[in-house]
C-alpha cells in the first residue's frame, strides 16, 4: 500500500494577514472553541478513517490559520486519534505551523510532549517596516525569539518561513538585504527554511489593492536576483535548495510537502481542508471541506459527509500527470515522467509535449535522463512557463 | 402549377446594417402565416451563427409567401433577401435584378447611410419600384418627416407613399404588403420563349451538391429537364426543383416570374456562377441574360495553422468553404516564418474575417492570418507584368519599372460638421479628391480616389471615429495606378518574418516601420530572453524596439490546497501558447501578424 499524508486545517488566526489566501478567521484565542473544534475533526476522522486503514502514514500536518493557537492538549487529542487510525504511525513526520505570537518555549514543549516532532515558524521577515506592511503582529526580535524558543524546547526539527520581494512605496526591495535576512534566520540553527517571494493572490486585501493599482509591486528583476542571492547564502550554510521555495539540511526535507510534490495521496480534515485520494485505475478525487467553521462543525457532528464537502473535483490520469509535471519540476531532483505515466496507465509523451521538451532541452532549460525530467538551477525561476509548455 | 405572372410579386429589402431588415423579413413571414409560433425566433432568415451575432446577412435567403390581399386575391410573393455589406456588392446586384421592386428600409432615428444609397442606386439601375419604409418609429428619437426629407434630398426619391413602420412591434406590416401588391409590377416574361433563368445565389448542400437559386425570366423549367449554364457551357439533368416557404418544398416546375432552387448533381459552387443564365440544353436561348461578370477577390492574406499537424485539416476546411463560396479562393503557400499554409483571396476585409471565424469555429482550427494585402501589378524591365498577392514575393526593386496598385473610388456620406476631419483623413490616406457635394444642408457626399491598401488599414474604423460614427462609406474599383511603393520587412531577433512584410508608400515607410515595431512590442509577450524587434527597408534598419526579458515566472507556493487553481492557471497559459507561433525561439501571438491593421 502506498503511503498517505494527513492535513488538518485550523481556521483561526489572531489577525488576518493582507496577503494570505488561506481560509482563516480572526479571533481571540479565548473565544475559540478548542474542544468543540477537536470534536468536529474527530467526528470527521471517524467518517474518513477507512482511507487510512492499512496504509503507511508518511506525515501529519497541522496548517491554517494558526494551529499553534490551538490548545496543545486538544490538538494532541486529534493527533492521537489520527495515529491510532493509521495503525500507530511509526516514524511519521508531525508538523505544526506556528506564528511567533502564539509560540514560546512552553508551548513548543507541550506540543512536543503530545507527539509533534516538527514546527514551522512564520517569521516572514526581520525588517520592522516590512513586517508591519505584511500585517504581522510580531516584530523582528519576536520572530527570532520564537525560533530560538522552539529550538531550545528540544523539538527535533524546526523550520522558518520567510517572505521576500516585498516592496514598500516606490522603493524596490534590495536582493542583498533579503539574502541577509534569510541568512540571519538560518544562523539560528534551523535545519529547514522556506523562502517565498510575495505573491499577490486574488481575493485578498493585497489582491484588491493591486487590482486598483494601489499596491507597490516589486520589479521581477529584483525578485529574481533575490531568489539567487538567497540560494547562494543558504547553500553556503549547507541547506540544500530542494524545492523552488524550500531549503533543508539533507534528511530534514518536509516529508509532508514532498508528498504533495510527488503526487501522493493526502487526506484533508477540518474546515476548508483539501484532500486528494487516488484509485487503482489512475483516477483521483480532490475534495474540499466547507470553509465555514459553524457549517463544518454541524456537518461533522451529524456525521453527514455530503454536507461536509463543499466541492469535489474528479481528476483523470491526464490531469494528474499534468499536476505531476507542475509539482515534480519544482523539485531539485525533478521527477520520473515516464514512471508517473506508467503508474497512471497513460502515455507520457504527446507529440506536442515531445516537441516542447525537445525545444526546452535544446535551449538548456530542461534535462531528460531515462524518462526523468528536471530543471537545471538557472531555469527554476521560469518553472511556470516551462511547465505550461509541457502541459 | 406555375402561378399566373400577374399574381406574382418579386421584391427585396434594402437596408443598412442594424436598420431592421431581418426583423422586418421575419414579421412579413409571420404575417403571411409562413412561420409557426415555435419558429418565431428572432431573425429566421439569417441562418448562420456568425450572421446572427454580427447582425448582418452574408448569404441571401429567399422565400415564397402566399398573401391574401384586401382585394380578396391571393398573391404569390417572393421575398429575395440580399447580403448587406459592400464586400458582397455583386451578389446584391444580381439579387436585385431578380426582382421588380424593393422595400427601402431606413431607420427613422438614424437617417440614410451611404451603403443604403449605393444599393438603392443599384436597384434603380435594375428599374425596380422602390417603396420607402421608415422603420423603428417606436423609438423616441425617430423623426419620420426629417428622414423622408433626407431620402428625397439624398436619393431623390418621392416619399409621399412612404410607410411608417416598426418591425419590432409589428406596426405597418400589412400596409407594406398591400403596397408590394399594388405598386411592385408583376413580372413580364414570355412563357413560350426558350428557357432563361437567372442564377442569383448558390450554396453547397451535402446531399444535393451545389444548389442554385434562380429567377425564371422566360419559358418554364421542369424537373428532369436537361439544362445548360450558359457562361460555363455545362449541361446538367435537373433532379430537383423547389422553393422555401420558408421550409424547402419540392415542386414539378417553375414558370415565368417565379423564383426557386434547382439541384442537378452539380459538384461544386465553383460551377454555379452568380449572374449566369440557365437555359434548356436542347432548345437553348441564343441570348444570355445581361449583367454577368466574373467576381475577383480583391484582398489576399495568408492563413497558416498554428500547429503544422493541422495542415491537412485546414486544406479540407478551405475546400469545403470554397465549395460553398466561389468568391473565396485559396492556393498552397509557404512562409519561412510560418511554414506551410495557404494564400487566400477574399472580396474584402469582412469576407476575410468571416472565413477566418468559420474556420476557427466550425472546423475548430487554430490559425494565424497574416496582414491582408491587395494585388500589385509589377511591370518588369523585360516587358512582362507580374501579379503579386503576397508582399514577401515582391521582385527586387532593380528588376521592376514600376508597381501599380488598385485604386478605389470612395463615396463617403457625412454630416457637414465632420467634413473637415473626413477630408483630412482621406488626404492622409493618399486620397485624390474628386468632389464634395451638399446633398442637403447637413449632409455631404465626399468622393475620393484612394489606393485600396489605404482603405484596408482600418480606414473604416478611423472614418467612424473622426465622425463619431455618423459617416458611412461605399467603394468600387476604378483601376490601377503606379506609385512609389517599397517593401517594409520586420525582423524578430534578427530573423526576417516574411509573414509580416508589407508594401507601403516610400513616404510612409519610416512612420509605419516605427509604429509597427512599437505595436509588436506591445503584442509580443515577455519571454525568458530579450526579444529585439526591428523594421527594415532592404538591408537598412529603420526602427527598433525591445521586449525585455521576463526574469521571474514561477509560483512561490504550491501545496495541497493550491494545486487545482495553479494547474488551471497553467492550463490556461498552455491554451494561450497554442495560439502562438514559435519563430526561432520566440513565441509570437496570432494578433502580431495583424498588427499592421491596429497601428494608429
Amino acid at each position: 500500500m502506498k503511503p498517505i499524508g494527513v492535513y488538518i486545517h485550523f481556521p483561526w488566526c489572531l489577525k488576518k494577514c493582507p496577503y494570505c489566501d488561506f481560509v482563516s478567521f480572526a479571533k481571540d484565542r479565548a473565544d475559540i472553541d478548542h474542544a468543540g473544534y477537536a470534536e468536529a475533526v474527530l467526528a470527521e476522522l471517524a467518517l474518513r478513517r477507512g482511507e487510512l486503514a492499512g496504509r503507511p502514514l508518511r506525515s501529519v500536518f497541522f496548517g491554517g490559520g494558526t494551529p499553534s493557537l490551538w490548545s496543545p492538549s486538544e490538538l494532541g487529542r486529534v493527533l492521537t486519534a489520527v495515529l491510532e487510525a493509521a495503525g500507530g504511525g511509526e516514524g511519521a513526520e508531525i508538523t505544526v505551523e506556528c506564528n511567533p505570537t502564539s509560540l514560546d518555549e512552553d508551548r513548543a514543549r507541550a506540543l512536543r510532549d503530545h507527539g509533534v516532532n516538527r514546527l514551522s515558524v512564520g517569521v516572514q521577515g526581520l525588517d520592522p517596516a516590512r513586517l508591519k506592511f505584511l500585517g504581522r503582529l510580531h516584530d523582528p526580535d519576536g520572530g527570532l525569539a520564537s525560533v530560538e524558543a522552539a529550538l531550545r524546547s528540544g523539538m527535533p526539527r524546526v523550520s522558518a518561513d520567510l517572505i521576500y520581494g516585498v516592496a514598500i512605496g516606490a522603493e524596490a526591495p534590495s536582493p542583498i538585504e533579503s539574502a541577509a535576512e534569510v541568512d540571519r534566520v538560518a544562523a539560528t540553527g534551523v535545519t529547514h527554511v522556506s523562502a517565498y517571494s510575495l505573491t499577490i493572490e486574488p481575493g485578498t486585501q493585497f489582491g484588491e489593492l493591486a487590482r486598483k493599482g494601489r499596491l507597490p509591486i516589486a520589479p521581477d528583476d529584483a525578485v529574481a536576483e533575490a531568489f539567487f542571492a538567497i540560494e547562494e547564502k543558504l547553500q553556503a550554510r549547507g541547506l540544500v535548495h530542494y524545492e523552488i521555495s524550500n531549503y533543508a539540511r539533507s534528511g530534514d526535507e518536509a516529508q509532508h510537502n514532498l508528498g504533495y510534490w510527488r503526487g501522493t495521496d493526502y487526506l484533508g480534515l477540518g474546515c476548508a481542508a483539501y484532500g486528494t485520494i487516488g484509485d487503482a485505475a489512475g483516477h483521483a478525487v480532490r475534495y474540499r471541506n466547507v470553509p465555514d467553521p459553524a457549517r463544518y462543525a454541524k456537518a461533522a457532528r451529524d456525521g453527514d459527509l455530503a454536507a461536509l464537502v463543499e466541492s469535489e473535483e474528479p481528476l483523470d490520469p491526464e490531469t494528474r500527470l499534468r499536476e505531476r509535471i507542475m509539482l515534480g519540476l519544482r523539485l531539485r531532483d525533478g521527477f520520473d515522467l515516464e514512471g508517473s505515466a506508467r503508474e497512471l496507465g497513460i502515455s507520457a509523451w504527446t507529440a506536442d509535449r515531445r516537441r516542447a521538451a525537445d525545444r526546452l532541452i535544446a535551449r538548456g532549460d530542461l534535462t531528460l535522463e531515462g524518462g526523468h525530467l528536471r530543471l537545471p538551477p538557472h531555469a527554476r525561476v521560469h518553472a511556470d512557463g516551462i511547465t505550461a509548455a509541457l502541459f | 402549377m406555375p402561378a399566373d405572372p400577374k399574381l406574382i410579386r418579386n421584391f427585396s429589402i434594402i437596408a443598412h446594417i442594424d436598420h431592421g431588415k431581418s426583423t422586418l423579413a421575419d414579421r412579413i413571414l409571420e404575417f403571411t402565416g409562413a412561420l409557426s409560433d415555435r419558429e418565431k425566433q428572432a431573425q429566421f432568415l439569417d441562418k448562420m451563427d456568425i450572421e446572427r451575432e454580427r447582425g448582418i446577412t452574408i448569404k441571401a435567403q429567399t422565400v415564397r409567401l402566399e398573401y391574401k390581399a384586401k382585394d380578396g386575391v391571393v398573391y404569390r410573393l417572393h421575398l429575395i433577401d440580399t447580403p448587406g455589406h459592400v464586400d458582397f456588392n455583386y451578389e446584391v446586384s444580381r439579387s436585385l435584378s431578380a426582382c421588380e421592386g424593393a422595400l427601402l428600409v431606413v431607420d427613422a432615428s438614424q437617417g440614410v447611410e451611404a451603403q443604403t444609397v449605393a444599393n438603392v442606386f443599384l436597384a434603380l439601375d435594375n428599374n425596380l419600384e422602390i417603396i420607402p419604409v421608415l422603420n423603428k418609429i417606436d423609438l423616441p428619437s425617430a423623426d419620420v418627416d426629417r428622414t423622408k426629407q433626407e431620402i428625397e434630398d439624398v436619393i431623390g426619391l418621392d416619399c409621399d407613399g412612404a410607410i411608417a413602420a416598426s418591425a419590432k412591434s409589428g406596426v405597418g406590416i400589412e400596409e407594406i404588403l398591400e403596397a408590394v401588391v399594388a405598386r411592385v409590377p408583376a413580372p413580364k416574361g414570355d412563357p413560350t420563349a426558350p428557357l432563361r433563368a437567372l442564377i442569383f445565389d448558390s450554396w453547397y448542400d451535402s446531399y444535393r451538391g451545389a444548389v442554385v437559386m434562380v429567377r425564371v425570366v422566360d419559358g418554364t423549367i421542369r424537373k428532369g429537364q436537361k439544362i445548360q449554364f450558359m457562361a460555363t457551357g455545362r449541361d446538367y439533368e435537373l433532379v430537383e426543383i423547389g422553393v422555401f416557404s420558408p421550409h424547402a418544398t419540392a415542386l414539378q416546375e417553375l414558370g415565368p416570374g417565379e423564383v426557386g432552387f434547382l439541384a442537378a448533381n452539380i459538384k461544386s459552387v465553383v460551377d454555379t456562377k452568380i449572374g449566369d443564365t440557365v437555359t434548356d440544353s436542347v432548345h437553348p436561348s441564343t441570348d444570355a441574360l445581361p449583367g454577368y461578370k466574373e467576381v475577383k477577390p480583391m484582398v489576399f492574406a495568408g492563413i497558416f495553422p498554428t500547429d503544422s499537424a493541422q495542415y491537412e485539416d485546414l486544406r479540407d476546411a478551405l475546400s469545403k468553404l470554397h465549395m460553398n463560396d466561389a468568391a473565396f479562393v485559396f492556393e498552397p503557400d509557404t512562409s519561412e516564418a510560418l511554414g506551410f499554409g495557404f494564400r487566400c483571396g477574399f472580396l474584402g476585409l469582412l469576407h476575410m474575417e468571416i472565413i477566418q471565424e468559420r474556420l476557427e469555429r466550425e472546423y475548430n482550427l487554430d490559425l494565424i492570418t497574416t496582414a491582408p494585402s491587395v494585388v500589385y501589378h509589377c511591370y518588369m524591365h523585360d516587358g512582362t507584368m507580374k501579379v503579386i498577392e503576397n508582399p514577401a514575393r515582391l521582385p527586387m526593386t532593380n528588376m521592376m519599372l514600376r508597381i501599380e496598385e488598385p485604386i478605389f473610388r470612395m463615396t463617403v456620406h457625412v454630416p457637414s460638421t465632420y467634413v473637415g476631419a473626413v477630408l483630412a483623413l482621406c488626404q492622409e490616406r493618399r486620397g485624390e479628391q474628386k468632389s464634395i457635394q451638399y446633398a442637403s444642408a447637413e449632409r455631404v457626399i465626399i468622393t475620393y480616389d484612394m489606393p485600396l491598401s489605404e482603405v484596408l488599414f482600418d480606414f473604416h474604423d478611423k472614418l467612424k471615429s473622426v465622425s463619431r460614427g455618423y459617416a458611412s462609406m461605399d467603394y468600387e474599383l476604378i483601376g490601377y495606378r503606379a506609385d512609389d511603393l517599397i517593401r517594409l520587412d520586420m525582423l524578430v531577433n534578427g530573423e526576417a518574418l516574411d509573414a509580416l512584410s508589407v508594401i507601403v508608400h516610400r513616404d510612409k515607410a519610416f512612420a509605419r516601420g516605427r509604429d509597427l515595431a512599437v505595436k509588436l512590442k506591445e503584442i509580443v509577450p515577455r519571454q525568458q530572453y530579450e526579444v529585439a524587434i526591428q523594421a527594415s527597408i532592404g538591408s537598412k534598419i529603420i526602427a527598433r524596439t525591445t521586449v525585455r526579458a521576463m526574469r521571474k515566472d514561477v509560483t512561490a507556493k504550491c501545496y495541497g490546497g493550491d494545486i487545482s487553481r495553479k494547474r488551471k492557471l497553467l492550463e490556461k497559459q498552455k491554451e494561450g501558447k497554442k495560439r502562438m507561433k514559435m519563430v526561432g525561439s520566440v513565441e509570437i501571438p496570432q494578433e502580431a501578424f495583424l498588427a499592421i491593421l491596429k497601428i494608429d
